[in-house]
């Protein structure tokens, strides 16, 4: 197979993720768009792994990408306590109205 | 005039022997005083006798030294020893010399400083006894010993000028030793100015001269201040003649002041306001006489010049008669003895213009010791009576017998009595003046014959003096006003003193009666003590042999021809020295690529006069030559063309006049004084002429009028109103560019320093926040924006990468 | 053109405009259950590719655990249930951003890796992953699960309430009465911050 397909792929997701991230306002929202990034890059891994490491003893690609979910798990969690919490003391998951540090 | 037989003295070879170690190191007896008197300014205090043990010591020492090198330079004639170092270079190739010469000249004066010194030194402690600066007092004493003996013992004339400074520096200091009394203050300003007025002559003639010398190239040029080079380049004719009568005038000008020539002689009566010890060694024997000892070392560039000649002579015969007339009026003795000096001195510097140097030289030595013994003596008596004045004297004869004849035998060698010294050294000059006049020389005839007069004038006034001081009835008993002798000043009156001298000398109190209450202490003036009478003694012993070395008689009383007072104070430069002016002159010696070059031949002063015989007509006689008496030459009117005249002989045409002179003086003075009445004193009736007298010509009141008023009351003034005053040009000017630097600091800061400076300052400042304004809006705060820059970086870096790879 | 790849590709082509439909919905629980799609699609490739127990560990992790927490942040978050405008003024940006990404890579693969063919057959067993990290990637492993404990601790400590007490308050009553979040600095006891909010928009 191509390896272009899982890369196109790959890149069609990672971008889209970018563009959530940079257009949503919704603070959870863009949590997911983080998420579809994170996604797309386990699909490059997994995909570059067979195509051209098939007999790695390490099977490194796969491997990494059950790091790269686990940690994605770890970090959902902790972006959603912020969430919360951002929520709790402002009322207001918006990230415009999260702009403290500016001048 | 008839001519003047001389015997000729055998030939003067000079000394070439090995000096002795005494005679090297003969700048100790220089350095001692100097020595004593920082020794005496640190400690004396607290010595027992107040430093006058350090002072009387030292000199005592020096005494016997300055003998020792006087008897080795006399006794080894035509002596020559210099011995300098090279101080410091000064700079277009001249060296500055520190040295010292020693030839029979410095015997001679040594003898003289330190032997009057001495005495002086002796006589102050009793003389000054209880003053409050006692010690002060002898450190100036001593501090002026030096000072004279640097400039004696100079080998060139600058160290001689740096001496001639120092001197008149002490002489300032111990006329004005009294000061709190303004009129002593006053005196010593007058002394310091007028020498120092006279002493810009000095330095501007010794620097004329030495650029004379220096022209020679060599070794002149090395040390044009050398004076044996100076007298070897005057003597081999090599001197420019402009350096030479510009020169030697000036420095004759700087004499003049401090030898107390007219007109510059108006300090030496003022200078009497000082004490009497101050009077003896400053004003008689020392100082005074440095102008005359530098013209005579200088005497071979003299000698090359008839005019300058001419005018030395001039002012001393003006000054020998005209000073003695003032003291025909005097009533302060030491006006009388001041006077006396002046007119002295001007025989010394009229010898010394006719051609008669050992005649000068020979004067300076006597009259410095009777001078000296002259004037302590006026101080003993002072000391007695308390006044200055003669008309407070009188009979003194009863009461102060030792006082008495050393004063007389003073007087009588200052009159020029037969026999005593002063006598033989007069006689010098007036055969010295007629020699001159032999040559054609009309100043000859000037000297001679004012000289006379002047004999007659100085017998006159000193018979006065004795007469009104010693004879008749004593006229102090009346005094009253005078309780200090500490003011010895012309007219001075001291304020109400609180404690009063004695004849002891010793301090006392004015009882509470005041004035009147004085005269209870001092009923009849009795003797002095044997300090102050010891010098005068030693003085007046002394009057009689210092003048045998000179005089004709010398040979009669066991002296050799070879060895007297003309050899003594000769040198080879004199010796051979002769006068341009006069017939064969053939100068002595040549200059050649700048070293002087003896001539090969040994007879001295080779001229004419060699062995073959004289020729008939002007035929010059050498001194030091195996020739025929000058009997022969006599008839042709011979001439001497030679600056020495050989041994001193009898001269009857001399003797009479002087003899004569001396008792018209004598009897005179006799026949009005001698019965003790002062009120009947002639010269004190004579009008107009007893006023010129009294007001000294009036030359105080011209110098007064001509300097002192313009300098001190217009020029002063405008010098200080055109430098202070803000009317003037030169504040204008000061105060101009204070308001364009006012104004130009001001511009400065306004377009400078404000704007431009600051505006750039303020801009960079401004320009950062104007950027940061804008520039600060990219930290939004916006995340999401972040992000999106980050990515679009990255986009752009790909790019560039890729565009590049 | 394999059947896997072609199998790929539509599976992509599903899972693509889920993916372009979580971040463009309007609306919020769509556009999470729209996520979820998204991650069962990428599950699917996984299949595709001969990942099979990555496979179903995507699926469990993200489609069972992530995607539900999702919603539940949705929830607590007081999601508004409905249409709205969800876009920040960011979005031309994020356009611009995205689309320039996207060109920018597909160029660079396509230059690097267009017309390449390459066999992907080989399905490495779950044994064999489980030696891979047991051995050679052990001590990511560890650190991996420290990971996931200091998370596990973190969500817990950062979104503790101040006084001890879950869940009993209530969301702060401004936003009950339906006002704006003010302007004003706020400096309440349970927020310890400064606050200089910006008017929000609502």
């Amino acid at each position: 197979m191509s390896p272009l397909a899982p890369l196109a792929l790959s890149t069609f997701l990672f971008c889209t993720g970018l563009y959530g991230v940079m257009a949503r306002r919704n603070s959870v929202l863009v949590l997911m768009s983080v998420e579809l990034m994170l996604n797309a890059v386990n699909i490059n891994l997994v995909a570059f792994q067979g195509l051209f490491y098939p007999g790695d003893i390490n099977v490194s690609g796969q491997v990494l990408a059950l790091f790269v979910i686990a940690v994605a798990a770890a970090e959902v969690g902790v972006g959603l306590a912020i969430v919360l919490n951002m929520f709790r003391n402002r009322a207001s998951v918006n990230v415009d109205d999260v702009d403290l540090m500016r001048w | 005039m008839s001519s003047f037989l001389l015997l000729a003295a055998e030939g003067l070879e000079p000394f070439t022997g090995e000096p002795s170690a005494l005679v090297r190191s003969s700048w100790i007896i220089v350095v001692l005083p100097l020595l004593s008197a920082a020794v005496i300014a640190a400690f004396g205090r607290l010595m027992p006798m107040k430093g006058a043990e350090v002072g009387i010591g030292t000199l005592a020492v020096m005494w016997v030294m300055a003998l020792g090198v006087g008897w080795e330079t006399f006794t080894n004639p035509v002596y020559f020893y210099e011995n300098s170092l090279a101080w410091a270079p000064l700079g277009g190739g001249i060296t500055l010399e520190l040295g010292m010469l020693v030839d029979g000249l410095t015997g001679m004066m040594l003898v003289l400083v330190t032997t009057v010194s001495l005495m002086v030194h002796v006589y102050s402690r009793e003389y000054m006894h209880g003053e409050e600066r006692f010690t002060y007092f002898y450190a100036m004493l001593s501090l002026f010993t030096f000072s004279m003996l640097v400039l004696v013992l100079a080998n060139n004339t600058l160290q001689g000028v740096v001496g001639w400074e120092l001197v008149g520096l002490c002489s300032y200091l111990l006329i004005g030793f009294y000061w709190q009394e303004k009129s002593n203050a006053d005196a010593a300003n007058k002394a310091f100015l007028t020498t120092k007025f006279a002493d810009v002559g000095l330095i501007v003639g010794v620097i004329i001269l030495s650029s004379g010398v220096g022209s020679l190239g060599g070794e002149f040029a090395e040390t044009p201040f050398n004076l044996t080079l100076t007298n070897q380049a005057a003597v081999a004719g090599a001197l420019p003649e402009f350096a030479i009568v510009a020169g030697m005038l000036f420095i004759f000008l700087g004499c003049v002041a401090k030898s107390g020539q007219m007109p510059l002689h108006v300090w030496l009566p003022d200078a009497m306001a000082g004490p009497t010890p101050v009077s003896a060694l400053i004003h008689a024997a020392t100082m005074v006489t440095a102008g005359i000892f530098l013209i005579a070392r200088l005497y071979p560039v003299l000698a090359q010049s008839l005019t300058v000649m001419n005018i030395v002579a001039v002012v001393g015969v003006i000054t020998l008669f005209l000073g003695g007339l003032v003291a025909l009026v005097q009533d302060d003795i030491k006006k009388v003895l001041a006077y006396s000096t002046v007119s002295q001195l001007g025989y010394m510097m009229a010898a010394l213009g006719v051609g008669s140097y050992t005649a000068g030289v020979f004067h300076l030595f006597t009259h410095g010791f009777f001078k000296a013994l002259l004037f302590l003596g006026s101080g003993s008596l002072i000391h007695a009576v308390h006044s200055n004045n003669m008309s407070d004297m009188g009979g003194l004869r009863k009461y102060m017998p030792h006082t008495f004849w050393t004063f007389v035998v003073g007087s009588l060698a200052l009159a020029g009595f037969p026999l005593t010294a002063g006598f033989f050294s007069k006689d010098e000059v007036l055969v010295g003046a007629g020699i001159w006049s032999d040559n054609g020389l009309v100043m000859g005839d000037v000297v001679f014959w004012v000289g006379l007069a002047g004999a007659l004038v100085t017998t006159f006034y000193m018979a006065r003096a004795i007469f009104l001081i010693f004879f008749g009835e004593h006229r102090g008993a009346h005094h009253d006003e005078h309780g200090h002798d500490g003011h010895d000043g012309d007219d001075a009156h001291a304020p109400e003193p609180t404690t009063v001298v004695d004849e002891q000398g010793v301090e006392r109190p004015v009882p509470a009666g005041g004035a009147g209450g004085g005269g209870d202490h001092h009923g009849d003036p009795h003797e002095s003590g044997r300090q102050i009478l010891v010098p005068l003694v030693a003085l007046a012993l002394l009057s009689f042999p210092v003048g045998f070395s000179g005089g004709f008689l010398w040979t009669n009383v066991g002296g050799s021809e070879a060895m007297n007072f003309e050899t003594w104070t000769a040198t080879e430069v004199i010796d051979h020295a002769q006068y341009p002016f006069l017939a064969d002159y053939e100068p002595w010696g040549e200059v050649v690529d700048g070293e002087f070059v003896k001539p090969a031949s040994d007879d001295h002063g080779g001229d004419g006069a060699t062995g073959e015989g004289e020729e008939a007509s002007a035929a010059p006689l050498a001194s030091g030559v195996n020739a025929a008496p000058l009997a022969a030459a006599a008839e042709d009117g011979g001439v001497s063309n030679h600056v020495l005249h050989g041994a001193p002989t009898f001269h009857l045409e001399v003797f009479v006049p002087a003899l004569l002179a001396f008792i018209i003086g004598v009897g005179g003075a006799f026949a009005i004084y001698g019965r003790g009445r002062p009120e009947r004193d002639p010269t004190l009736h004579m009008g107009g002429f007893t006023t010129l007298l009294e007001r000294k010509y009036y030359l105080d009141d011209i110098g007064y009028a001509a300097v002192v008023v313009p300098v001190r009351d217009h020029l002063a003034r405008w010098t200080s109103d055109s430098s202070n005053d803000g009317r003037y040009a030169i504040d204008k000017l000061v105060a101009g560019v204070g308001t364009l630097t006012k104004r130009l600091s001001l511009s400065t800061y306004r377009t400078l320093d404000q704007k431009v400076i600051d505006g750039g300052v303020n801009g960079a400042a401004l320009s950062a926040a104007w950027w940061s304004e804008r520039l600060k809006r990219i930290q939004s705060g916006d995340v999401q924006r972040y992000a999106g820059a980050l990515v679009a970086g990255t986009v752009v870096l790909v790019l560039v990468i890729a565009a590049n790879a | 053109m394999s059947g896997q790849e072609i199998v790929f590709i539509l599976i992509g082509l599903g899972t693509a405009a889920s993916a372009i439909l979580t971040v463009t919905s309007k609306n919020l629980v769509h556009a999470a259950l729209f996520l979820a799609t998204t991650l069962a699609g990428i599950g699917a490739e996984f299949l595709v590719l001969r990942a099979d127990f990555l496979a179903w560990v995507q699926i469990v992790v993200y489609v069972g655990a992530i995607a539900v927490l999702f919603l539940f942040g949705l929830m607590l978050t007081n999601a508004p249930i409905g249409r709205e405008a969800l876009d920040s003024q960011n979005k031309p940006l994020g356009l611009a951003v995205s689309v320039s990404m996207f060109a920018v890579l597909m160029t660079l693969m396509v230059d690097a890796y267009g017309g390449m063919r390459q066999p992907l057959d080989s399905q490495p067993r779950i044994a064999d992953i489980g030696d891979a990290i047991f051995s050679t990637w052990v001590f990511p492993f560890e650190l991996v699960s420290l990971l996931l404990l200091a998370a596990l601790v973190g969500a817990i400590m950062i979104s503790r309430r101040e006084d001890g007490e879950s869940g009993d308050r209530e969301a702060p009553s401004v936003i009950e009465m339906g006002e704006p979040p003010s302007t004003e600095v706020e400096t309440g006891a349970d927020t310890g911050t400064e606050l200089e909010a910006s008017g929000g928009q609502q």
